[in-house]
């Protein structure tokens, strides 16, 4: 279908569009893994608008190691990737372990992301064996018989480029519309709502972020940066180290939700830019030139973000075992994040099982340096930086804007 | 393991004369009287099958072979020559196994893959077998056979990469828990509660088993939930979406000498027939649909005899076993001093030298070298006891001892102590202090500062005031030594540590605990499979004039170069020795992620258990010298230390209570513990408890036998998660945030 017909649909009043299908007894379950970690609300969105009801969209719970052993078992994959190779339990668990049993299992196909760098990066794709992840634990559920058929389960996996938003729609249309049985336009109409809810999320999380740093600047107080993929928010990927380091008394940023606002990353990139090493805050040519990979790219940029924000005093980099992907980022990160004097630890090849008592140590070991060093840290930052802050100054037109 | 071991099946079809001779078992064998022999080199253990040119077993053999593959060989070809008339230039002769490529070639061998051993075996002996689990020393194998006569197929899943489903990763664990092969083959894995052991690396099983030891659990259950691992492995990663079907055939020594095994695949394969809707033949129960047939070690070997027989008279034609004594004797060494390098040391002038300097155990300074004043007092050995001044007393509580040193206003060394932990941390406090205070005399006590795992508890209670983490304890104890070290590297038993320091502060830290291959534990793991002692493992390597060089990778792939190199020929102490010799890049590259050294400094002191071993000091201090010609590498002369400011212990009074409400309900074991409470200003008591502490009393908890009964019981769990949650939402974190909130459906 090309793109002329869209616009006019686009432009056709919603009083005209035929009545909507009814789709409110379809049941629709999501694995939640990789970059459904960045999308989420995408999806939810994407099937409310198309009818389905809140309550008929099951994500699969957290990765843990009884969700692979339960659900998951002998239909595991050759993949050293462990957030691939847990995919298997999330499917089972869709399949095996829902009450009120589910019609549809959706689990995309990511290609690409959107990303706060799109325009000033090469490209925002994501890793290939991520992205192919679905089709990979599919197999195995079709080795022998068809598990899916079995259980009357439809098995959709769109191929999908969220970072390039204009082939959304005839990218869902075409897979989904005979799962959905869809028309162009009601595609359209979801992948919009579905982009608005992933915006307004985004949006939130990244003021709730600037809120922190904020409320660090006017305290004079640290707080920590995690560098990591997005899964590595599912506590059973991630396994939640970083909230050991918060139960000690520090709040927790993530890169992919740190605050994007010009005042203050033009605040902080400024003599970057009016030196001509990069175009703009959000350009990492000057670091990685190759910036295909959406995540990495985030994840130097989230590293260039730390090292020159006064109150990220540490940075955690979290990263699964054997990550191709993170492999060529580990020392540019490092050496970017410890430039300032920015302290940096990493806790590598993450694996199925949290790494138990090391974590204590470790963690403690953390929080003796982040206790001792970071008043001095803040202070050294902020002397590389003009003293217009902006988060000072948000205390005040803060103050204004409430009233 | 090597490219060697690709596996290359050939199709069943490509001679389908070949197949029917074979699969009718008793035909004629298509073969005169010459004999044939099939020799399976394992990489723990050789088997040999002998048979007549009509497919009789004549003689049959299952033994150890200590690392020494070749040696084993030529003995058992002695042994058939002498015994059952093996014959040069007549009788033919198959190799199998991780050892065969090396040694066949040697007596006019030929190689069958060892799948294919296996496989031709079990077509023979067994033709309505659908799956096999051939599990061996260090590699694991599954064979998928669908169809039926010349139309059958198999598929063919091989690992041997890693020791997680491996006999090894049984054997090592159990070597640990000290308990003699005999008895593990007769441990059982029905009825006993199973605890989570890490089914995928032998090595933090091995951890893990350690755990679990430490918090009570029976040495049984640990087995049998070892049993379950590796079951679970087996599946988990060999079957890749396959279901095995009946019948199995379970082979291997480890599946034929473990009853727990056997037990532990018969309940996952009948569980999973019942989940998977696997029908059974009728009156058939799914156990025994599993078989474990008494010469399952001998399949591989008696499928290379199989194979022979597919083979045209002339190949492999037995040459005799000179070749091979030639080998062992002379030409093994020549091949490796090609392929290795030199030993540890470069000339008997340069050994001792070395010696002399960081030898008799805390040797480390050139004498008279600079300010290392510190240094040179910390060796003088100086406790006049009793007549000690006023002191500073550092206390390390770790999980098996407590460690106490007493330093002096000026911070030397006047005494140390220890005491082993007898369970109750107060008692062990106590005993350690009454040997200080017998030391100390009418000496004053200064300071008092902890660290170890028993720092938080007992950090009150003592009334110190500085509860030290043990890695920055582990960086001033360095730094007060020798403070114009650059570097401080601690490899310790589990982690390697690295402390950057820059002008007495420490500015970097790298601390790896994921990664075995440059610790202790791994070097003293390979060190005991081949029953060396951990005293003369130093002695040992310095022997060898030769060594191979080692992957530097991780410790389970290090462990396959191992075996690989053994096939090689390499020996014990030479492998040690290369294993010493790699065991700096693993710590500085691998684990500490320092690709260049030079950034880091000039001074590097050395700490941590395994410095101890003075092969390693010395590979450690060639690697640093190598990258840094005046670098400067010192041992530090003790491993426990701390300093701060603190209070006495005198004043330390408390009761104990045992009883019905001391009993720890999170799991069924219930153990009986004690509640020891402390009379402590500000102490927070603990109203909420069956047993009341008003506020001024601080409680600890004893005679638990797993942490979990520290806590204790649902309303001390309350309140710690109620402060937790206190702090996390003052203190907030992005990733709660998107858990929370960003797979919510409703609208909000």
């Amino acid at each position: 279908m090309p793109f002329q017909t869209l616009r006019t649909w686009f432009e056709r009043k919603p009083s005209v569009a035929p009545p909507p299908k009814d789709r409110s007894q379809l049941r629709v379950g999501i694995a939640r893994v990789l970059n459904v970690w960045s999308t989420h609300q995408f999806w939810v969105a994407f099937l409310k608008e198309l009818g389905i009801s809140s309550e008929n969209i099951v994500f699969s719970s957290d990765t843990s190691e009884e969700q692979g052993r339960e659900f998951g078992k002998g239909r595991g994959t050759v993949d050293c990737c462990y957030p691939v190779k847990c995919i298997s339990g999330h499917y089972g668990e869709l399949v095996f372990g829902q009450k009120k049993k589910i019609n549809i299992l959706l689990s995309p196909m990511i290609h690409s992301l959107p990303s706060i760098l799109h325009g000033h990066v090469v490209d925002t794709v994501t890793c290939t064996r991520v992205m192919a992840g679905p089709e990979n634990i599919k197999a195995g559920f079709l080795k022998e018989r068809d598990v899916f058929a079995e259980n009357d389960i439809v098995y959709a996996s769109p191929f999908v480029s969220l970072g390039d938003r204009h082939m959304v729609t005839e990218q869902l249309f075409t897979s989904l519309k005979d799962v959905f049985d869809l028309d162009l336009e009601e595609t359209a109409r979801a992948v919009q709502a579905g982009f608005q809810a992933l915006d307004s999320f985004t949006t939130k999380a990244r003021q709730r972020s600037r809120d922190i740093l904020a409320w660090c600047a006017q305290n004079g107080k640290p707080c920590i940066l995690v560098l990591a993929r997005p899964y590595h928010m599912d506590p059973g990927i991630g396994h939640e180290i970083e909230g050991e380091l918060q139960a000690h008394g520090y709040p927790i940023l993530w890169l992919q939700y740190l605050p994007g606002d010009d005042d203050l990353v033009n605040w902080l990139f400024e003599e970057d830019v009016k030196t001509g090493r990069i175009k703009s805050p959000f350009d990492i040519s000057d670091v990685w030139t190759s910036s295909y990979s959406s995540n990495t790219n985030e994840i130097m940029w989230g590293a260039k973000f730390a090292t020159r924000c006064p109150w990220i005093t540490c940075v955690i980099r979290l990263s699964s075992y054997e990550c191709g992907m993170d492999q060529p980022t580990y020392t540019p990160s490092q050496k970017i994040v410890e430039a300032t004097g920015t302290l940096y630890f990493k806790f590598g090849d993450l694996d199925s099982t949290k790494p138990g008592g090391g974590i204590k140590i470790r963690v403690e070991t953390i929080v003796h340096y982040l206790s001792k060093y970071s008043e001095e840290i803040i202070q050294r930052k902020l002397g590389y930086l003009s003293p217009d802050c902006p988060l000072a100054v948000a205390r005040r037109s803060d103050a204004a804007v409430s009233t | 393991m090597g490219t060697d071991r690709l596996i290359k099946i050939e199709p069943l079809a490509a001679n389908p004369a070949a197949v029917k001779a074979t699969i009718t078992a008793e035909g004629p064998r298509g073969a005169g009287e010459n004999r044939i022999c099939g020799l399976d080199v394992g990489s723990t253990t050789c088997k040999y099958v002998l048979a007549s040119g009509d497919g009789h077993s004549l003689a049959q053999a299952y033994e150890r072979h200590n690392t020494k593959q070749a040696e084993k060989v030529l003995e058992f070809l002695v042994r058939l020559e002498n015994q059952y008339h093996l014959t040069p230039g007549q009788d033919r002769i198959f190799f199998t196994g991780s050892g065969a490529g090396i040694i066949a070639p040697l007596v006019g061998g030929k190689v069958i893959q060892e799948v294919v051993a296996v496989a031709s075996a079990v077509e023979r002996l067994h033709p309505s077998v659908r799956f096999v689990s051939e599990i061996g020393g260090e590699d694991m194998k599954t064979i998928f056979l669908t169809g039926e006569g010349s139309a059958k197929s198999k598929q063919v899943l091989m690992q041997s990469a890693c020791s997680g489903g491996t006999g090894t990763f049984i054997e090592k664990t159990a070597r640990k828990l000290e308990i003699p092969l005999e008895r593990l083959s007769k441990m059982r894995y029905q009825g006993y509660t199973l605890h989570k052991v890490s089914s995928k690396c032998g090595i933090f099983a091995e951890a893990d088993a350690n755990t679990l030891l430490k918090a009570g659990v029976s040495v049984e259950e640990i087995i049998a939930s070892l049993f379950e691992a590796v079951v679970y492995q087996n599946l988990a990663t060999l079957t890749r979406g396959n279901t095995p079907l009946p019948e199995i055939l379970l082979l291997g020594g480890p599946n034929l000498f473990f009853t727990g095994l056997q037990e532990a695949w018969r309940h996952h394969l009948a569980k999973l027939w019942k989940e998977r809707k696997v029908a059974m033949p009728e009156g058939k129960d799914p156990t025994s649909m599993i078989r474990v047939p008494d010469d399952a070690l001998y399949y591989a070997a008696q499928g290379c005899v199989e194979a022979g027989f597919r083979e045209p008279q002339s190949t492999a034609v037995y040459q005799g076993a000179g070749k091979l004594r030639w080998w062992i004797e002379e030409g093994q060494h020549e091949e490796k001093k090609k392929l290795g390098r030199g030993g540890l040391w470069k000339d008997p002038q340069e050994l001792a030298a070395f010696k002399a300097r960081y030898g008799n155990g805390k040797g480390n300074v050139k004498s008279g070298c600079g300010k290392d004043n510190h240094a040179a007092a910390a060796q003088r050995v100086l406790p006049p006891i009793g007549k000690l001044g006023p002191v500073v007393v550092g206390c390390d509580f770790g999980s098996t001892t407590a460690k106490a040193v007493c330093l002096s206003p000026q911070k030397d060394l006047l005494f140390s102590c220890y005491a082993l932990s007898r369970g109750n941390p107060i008692e062990d406090a106590k005993s350690l202090f009454r040997q200080v205070r017998t030391a100390l005399g009418e000496g004053e006590l200064l300071a008092l500062a902890i660290t170890g795992y028993g720092k938080d508890l007992l950090n009150d209670i003592l009334g110190a005031d500085c509860p030290v983490v043990e890695t920055i304890a582990h960086a001033t104890a360095g730094l007060h030594f020798f403070p114009d070290a650059d570097c401080i590297c601690d490899v310790g038993g589990v982690d390697v540590k690295i402390m950057i320091l820059n002008n007495g502060a420490v500015t970097d830290f790298r601390l790896n605990s994921q990664c075995s291959s440059g610790n202790g534990a791994f070097l003293q793991g390979v060190a005991e499979r081949f029953q060396i002692p951990m005293n003369d493992m130093a002695d040992r390597a310095f022997e060898a004039r030769a060594m191979p060089q080692l992957s530097m990778d991780c410790g389970v792939f290090l462990q396959s170069d191992i075996v690989n190199q053994q096939r090689k020929g390499w020996q014990a102490d030479e492998i040690l020795a290369g294993l010493c010799t790699i065991l700096p890049l693993n710590v500085w590259i691998y684990a500490g992620g320092l690709n260049n050294l030079k950034q880091v400094g000039k001074k590097y002191i050395l700490q941590g258990g395994t410095h101890k071993n003075l092969a390693v000091v010395k590979t450690q201090a060639d690697f640093i010298l190598s990258k840094i010609p005046d670098a400067e590498v010192v041992v530090h002369p003790y491993s426990g230390e701390a300093g701060a400011i603190g209070a006495a212990i005198e004043k330390l009074a408390y009761k104990t209570r045992t009883s019905l409400d001391t009993v720890c309900h999170w799991c069924p074991v219930t153990c009986q513990r004690s509640f020891i409470d402390v009379e402590l200003e500000g102490g927070k008591g603990r109203e909420w408890s069956k047993v009341p502490l008003s506020s001024g009393w601080e409680r600890v908890i004893v005679n638990n036998s797993c942490p979990k009964g520290l806590m204790e019981d649902l309303n001390e769990m309350k309140v710690v998660k109620a402060e937790i949650e206190r702090t996390k939402n003052a203190f907030p974190n992005i990733a709660d945030l998107v858990r929370k909130e960003a797979f919510r459906r409703a609208t909000t």
